[in-house]
């Protein structure tokens, strides 16, 4: 049967990686303590919270333009942990959304945790709101929510786009403290120069493993780990492996569609070495046996 | 209502998902607690199992509209084939009964300002008025562009238009997209008095940050280019390194691109890790 060289090790890399994760949640158990460094983002929220607590204004949180996806679920669950912290204190909060899924499962989480702590009677039915879909329009409704609200804290946390300095440049211009803390890395330097604590790529994943120390969450993180050495050995192996095999002489060169042939003598190109094979599917041939067509079907197999 | 037209087996596809999707949100309201944990981690389970096979499982090759399948891989890869997008538009459907209840939100907030007089009451009638105006013109427009008597001739461009074509054309191009645009245009002045505090010369790693963004800025600015490369160029091989735009080169190269990939690495196992917590439910609750 043929089918696309779908670059097999690539899968297989991802396969591994998975394993690694898989592995170390299962291992983790019930084993709690397993360490995992400061990471001072996350050790602001609370002193966040406390400031907006003795300021008696509202705490707002924005969980980015992103659809309903494992970031926002991420974003959501931080959400979570400063909603349970500013319900015990009474502080108000504002969660402000762009998709209407993300809005419905967020109004659920934070009912559920006023729920939980047994304050159901100081959640506020308005305290989550669907603003806008459109990017600028929400970030225009967010800007005027934070000037009139004079929010004190505010978290801008998940997948945020060209929006985000318009958030942060305001929630600045009123002396807010700002956690924030984008997937995209095209914005981290937005947040880095106008807020006051930046979560950086994989920190932003690390928090519920580490505002909860849960081993199942932990354990993941220690995957994470394990998985990114694995990575620095791939690349080590492939760098020397480019290196070594660009410096050799070869007569033989292979066409992307995998057909070799007898060449002049020359130094290994780039896309005649293993490494560049590996993560190169290669063109494939025509069917070698046609398929069959479904009757009535005009035309003719490929 | 005439089903024959292009687009009514759609609409009966609509009414019809619309149905069930209000069922099955009935049902599992009603369904005791105990149902709907393991009701909601096996349909998880089972729409991220499908996105799990169809990156494994191998692609079948050059695939016809009406290719009959060889052998069972091949089974196997046309039915994945087919059930993604099934499987994304079973989470469109899903995506749009939840827009409902954004709009729900949005409504219910606003009017309740609007009619209580709360303070600012005068910008929640704004919001109400223009949703409903946009609304009614929006598909007042889509009706009469494509299925109006006229249709034909109104897509063909302004000159034939109606007053409510140039009415939603005013809304949308004239007003919405305008402001859509003024407030993109806001960002520049954010990034000046963002790059004024990034600046400023704080620590040691402010100072690197200013002394790699200066050099950046400076390695764009042509005549500044041509001035400092003169002056370090056509000495030796070794001096042409210190050419402006081969030190920004050798910033963005060695310090820029392998650090957004390392931080590109970390999210991407970030996301592999919560989706899998996620698709296998070992995600569950709030942060506690």
């Amino acid at each position: 049967m043929q089918y696309y060289d779908t670059g097999w090790l690539a899968v297989a890399f991802t396969v591994l990686l998975v394993f690694f994760i898989l592995f170390n949640i299962f291992r983790a158990g019930k084993s709690t303590g397993l360490y995992i460094r400061r990471i001072p983002g996350l050790t602001a929220i609370d002193e966040a919270i406390g400031r907006a607590t003795e300021m008696g204004r509202p705490v707002l949180m924005v969980p980015g333009l992103g659809d309903l996806n494992a970031i926002s679920i991420q974003a959501l669950k931080i959400f979570a942990y400063v909603t349970r912290t500013a319900a015990r204190f009474s502080t108000p909060i504002r969660l402000c959304t762009s998709v209407a899924p993300v809005y419905t499962v967020a109004q659920e989480i934070v009912r559920d945790v006023y729920q939980s702590e047994g304050l159901i009677d100081r959640y506020d039915q308005d305290s989550v709101q669907f603003l806008s879909d459109r990017q600028f329009a929400f970030a225009a409704a967010v800007g005027g929510l934070i000037l009139r609200e004079q929010t004190a804290a505010t978290f801008f946390l998940g997948e945020f786009y060209a929006e985000s300095l318009i958030f942060a440049e305001t929630a600045n211009a009123i002396g807010a403290i700002q956690v924030a803390g984008s997937t995209e890395n095209t914005q981290t330097p937005f947040f880095i120069a106008a807020c006051d604590y930046v979560l950086i790529a994989d920190e932003f994943y690390a928090a519920s493993a580490y505002l909860t120390r849960q081993p199942v969450l932990v354990g993941s993180l220690i995957g994470q780990d394990w998985s990114k050495l694995s990575i620095m050995v791939a690349i080590m192996i492939g760098f020397l492996s480019v290196a070594v095999q660009r410096n050799m002489t070869t007569t033989v060169h292979t066409d992307d569609s995998g057909v070799t042939h007898q060449v002049a003598a020359h130094k290994t190109l780039e896309n005649e070495t293993i490494a560049y094979h590996m993560f190169n599917p290669r063109t494939p041939p025509p069917l070698a046996t046609p398929r069959q067509q479904e009757q009535g079907a005009a035309g003719g197999g490929k | 209502m005439n089903f024959g037209h292009p687009n009514g087996p759609a609409l009966l596809w609509g009414i019809g998902t619309a149905v069930v999707g209000l069922l099955l949100t009935y049902g599992l309201s009603n369904a005791p607690p105990s149902w709907r944990r393991p009701a909601v981690t096996i349909c998880t389970f089972l729409a991220g199992a499908v996105y799990v096979a169809y990156f494994l499982w191998p692609k079948a090759q050059d695939r016809g509209p009406h290719d009959i399948p060889r052998g069972f891989s091949e089974s196997v890869a046309f039915w994945l084939q087919d059930a993604v997008p099934v499987a994304g538009n079973i989470a469109n459907t899903l995506s749009i009964f939840l827009l409902g209840l954004g709009i729900y939100s949005l409504m219910r907030i606003h009017l309740k300002r609007l009619f209580g007089m709360h303070k600012d009451w005068f910008f929640s009638g704004v919001v109400i008025v223009s949703m409903l105006t946009m609304v009614v013109a929006g598909y007042w427009n889509y009706y009469l562009v494509k299925y109006g008597p006229n249709a034909a001739v109104l897509s063909a461009g302004p000159a034939q238009w109606t007053p409510l074509n140039r009415f939603y054309d005013i809304l949308f191009d004239g007003l919405y997209q305008t402001m859509d645009a003024a407030m993109f245009s806001i960002i520049a002045f954010y990034i000046l008095s963002a790059a004024y505090r990034a600046f400023r010369v704080r620590s040691v790693e402010a100072t690197i940050l200013l002394a790699a963004a200066l050099l950046m800025m400076l390695s764009l600015m042509g005549p500044f280019v041509q001035l400092w490369n003169s002056g370090v160029g056509g000495h030796s091989a070794f001096v042409d390194n210190f050419k402006i735009d081969e030190i920004a080169m050798w910033i963005r190269k060695s310090f820029q691109e392998p650090g957004i990939r390392a931080l590109q690495f970390g999210v991407g196992l970030g996301a592999l890790a919560m989706g899998l917590r996620l698709w296998l439910s070992l995600e569950r609750g709030g942060v506690n």
